[in-house]
């Protein structure tokens, strides 16, 4: 059996998205003691340059699939690249980043390969001779250990589930153009991956795409802020986020974050949401007011220095990730903290 | 024109959920509450605006699931839509993404739908795969994460926003017929009016038997891909630590500690 492992690197705007190096990462403990089995395939108009350098930094094999087609994430012109040039070689994992546009072609890839297909991938273990790969249900409340059956499996690994290895870091601007590089740049020559270019001339039938569209104007609130004190679904109703405006009050520099269920329930603007499809924050301190825990929030919001929990439910997934947890009603315990604090002189 | 939306019923995922003795599925305890997936009633929604739009076009509504999940497909004609089909599965065993989409496929092929639409993911094993499979088995192109839907003509194309990290857009044409998995948040599901509650009540329910539907499938799966090796609940991630005593004493203490740490 083929023990080769493939990640797709995630592009935009001509740069490797930090994501592709935690994929990295991923790829090189699954293959154990085989890592010289890892290889990398990006997919865009012009990567040999992009190309070279990861094969330079990461010392392993990198496919360069250019066309013009592939001028900008297109489903369909990524199925049509990918699907033969996987297909030829049948590595035995192909890791993509669980990403909006990861999500987007992975199931019809794994579809349209044979293979298996296991998406939001945290972890995986190996037990009695068994791979398996972990992922949240439920909210973060139940962990699943999912195995495939095919020869073939697609995987969708979580951003931040897994770390970059630190050698990667510390590399965030494009390089040169190759041919501008002094050779005694890279000390071992020896230990660069080789680049196989690819030209793709397909051209898209069913999808046109029309662009990008930039992110509506930065709410700077959330990125500056060293308090964030954010609401979930679990606050009940739209009326109750005073409490969470008023809890905020109580710090200098703070702002006001939620889940992506509190902008759906349109209690607050899209630019409040915290999470993968949100904002990613890191203040000194978070405070999760009736927030659930899924994943999706988790990884917006793990870096933050100290995590404070309100919940109902003793058996929320936030408690995981908490540093301190309160099995509470907001309702009622906000205002408790803030009478203690009126008295404490805080505000 | 014809749409087709594909809705799951799911546990109440705020509610408790168990796992078997064996490790190997949720436990249904009595009281159990099941409801429509939240991210579908967006995809129903939309269904109904697009049918606003353009009077004269017919919503289907399908769900892959055990007898109960008969209950969600109702929900989906409550809220409007025109005609339920119900594949049949006839036991708890939790199904893959793949022998789903297969079912479905199944099922829609030769039924020459327009669109079809689907949550992006479900609340329950929140895999995000059923859809995008679906369309690929179907030949559809497909778009997920959609936060905008515009439909200028009942055929030809639709041109779609998709949802990317940090709020950024991108946004596609799509040939019809297409399949689109809509995000959260794209609109705000309507409330079942009382006359289509009324009127779905002596509706019957399209049923298909699973073991029927996968004989007509195109090929020789759905087997399974993926197993369940088990589940769990997870470990704490970090030393957490659940403050104890009485309100008033958790709300000194939440102060004390912010104060220790220089946060207040």
């Amino acid at each position: 059996m083929n023990n080769e492992i493939l990640v797709i690197a995630e592009l935009s705007d001509g740069r490797v998205l930090p994501v592709t190096y935690e994929l990295i990462a991923f790829a090189r403990a699954l293959a154990g003691d085989d890592s010289a089995a890892v290889y990398i395939m990006a997919a865009g108009r012009e990567v040999q340059a992009l190309a070279r350098d990861l094969a330079h930094e990461t010392g392993m094999d990198v496919v360069a699939l250019e066309g013009d087609a592939l001028d900008h994430y297109n489903a369909e012109t990524w199925m049509a690249a990918l699907t033969p040039r996987i297909a030829a070689r049948k590595p035995r994992y192909i890791c993509i980043p669980h990403t909006s546009r990861g999500c987007d072609f992975a199931p019809g890839l794994a579809v349209r390969l044979g293979a298996a297909c296991i998406t939001a991938v945290e972890d995986f273990r190996r037990l009695n001779g068994i791979v398996s790969f972990a992922r949240s249900i439920y909210n973060g409340k139940i962990r699943m250990h999912i195995a495939p059956q095919t020869d073939v499996t697609v995987l969708c690994v979580l951003p931040g589930a897994f770390k970059a290895a630190t050698e990667y870091e510390g590399i965030p601007d494009p390089s040169p153009l190759p041919g501008m590089k002094q050779d005694e740049y890279f000390q071992d020559p020896g230990s660069s991956g080789h680049v196989e270019v690819l030209k793709n001339q397909d051209r898209p039938q069913k999808i046109r795409t029309l662009g990008l569209i930039p992110a509506a104007a930065q709410d700077l609130d959330l990125a500056l802020a060293d308090v964030i004190v954010s609401a979930g679904r679990g606050i009940g109703a739209g009326e109750n986020l005073e409490w969470i405006r008023r809890l905020a009050g109580l710090f200098s520099k703070s702002a006001v974050g939620c889940s992506r269920a509190v902008c759906d329930l349109g209690w607050l603007d899209h630019k409040h949401q915290v999470g993968l499809t949100g904002r990613s924050v890191a203040p000194k301190l978070y405070i999760a007011c009736g927030i659930s825990g899924a994943v999706q929030h988790i990884a917006g919001m793990r870096g933050s220095r100290f995590i404070i929990a309100i919940n109902t439910d003793p058996r929320a997934a936030i408690f995981q990730v908490a540093d301190a947890g309160i099995v509470e009603d907001l309702t009622t315990f906000i205002p408790l903290v803030l009478e203690q604090a009126r008295d404490l002189d805080y505000s | 024109m014809k749409i087709l939306v594909c809705v799951k019923q799911v546990l109440e995922p705020e509610g408790v959920i168990g796992i078997s003795a064996s490790g190997e599925r949720i436990e249904v305890g009595p009281g159990a509450l099941f409801r429509m997936n939240r991210y579908d009633e967006f995809a129903v929604e939309e269904a109904l605006r697009i049918r606003e739009k353009f009077p004269g076009t017919r919503i289907d509504a399908v769900s892959a699931g055990p007898e109960r999940a008969a209950r969600t497909v109702r929900r989906a004609l409550e809220m409007g839509a025109d005609q339920g089909i119900h594949i049949v599965l006839g036991d708890e065993r939790c199904r893959t993404p793949f022998e789903i989409a297969s079912l479905i496929g199944a099922y829609a092929r030769d039924r020459q739908y327009d669109l079809i639409l689907a949550g992006i993911m479900a609340e329950d094993d929140m895999q995000a795969q059923v859809g995008p499979m679906l369309a690929e088995i179907l030949g559809y192109p497909w778009a997920t994460a959609v936060m905008s839907i515009r439909l200028p003509h009942p055929s030809g194309a639709v041109q779609v926003e998709r949802e990317l990290e940090g709020g950024r857009r991108e946004a596609f044409e799509l040939t019809l017929p297409a399949l689109l998995t809509v995000q959260s948040g794209i609109n705000r599901p309507r409330y079942p009016s009382l006359s289509h509650v009324l009127r779905t009540r002596s509706q019957a329910l399209i049923q298909i038997d699973a073991s029927q539907a996968s004989a007509a499938a195109p090929f020789s799966l759905p087997a399974p891909r993926e197993w369940i090796v088990n589940l769990e609940e997870p470990a704490p991630l970090k030393t957490g630590m659940i403050l104890p005593g009485s309100p008033p004493e958790k709300a000194e203490k939440l102060l004390q500690i912010l104060q220790e740490r220089a946060l207040l």
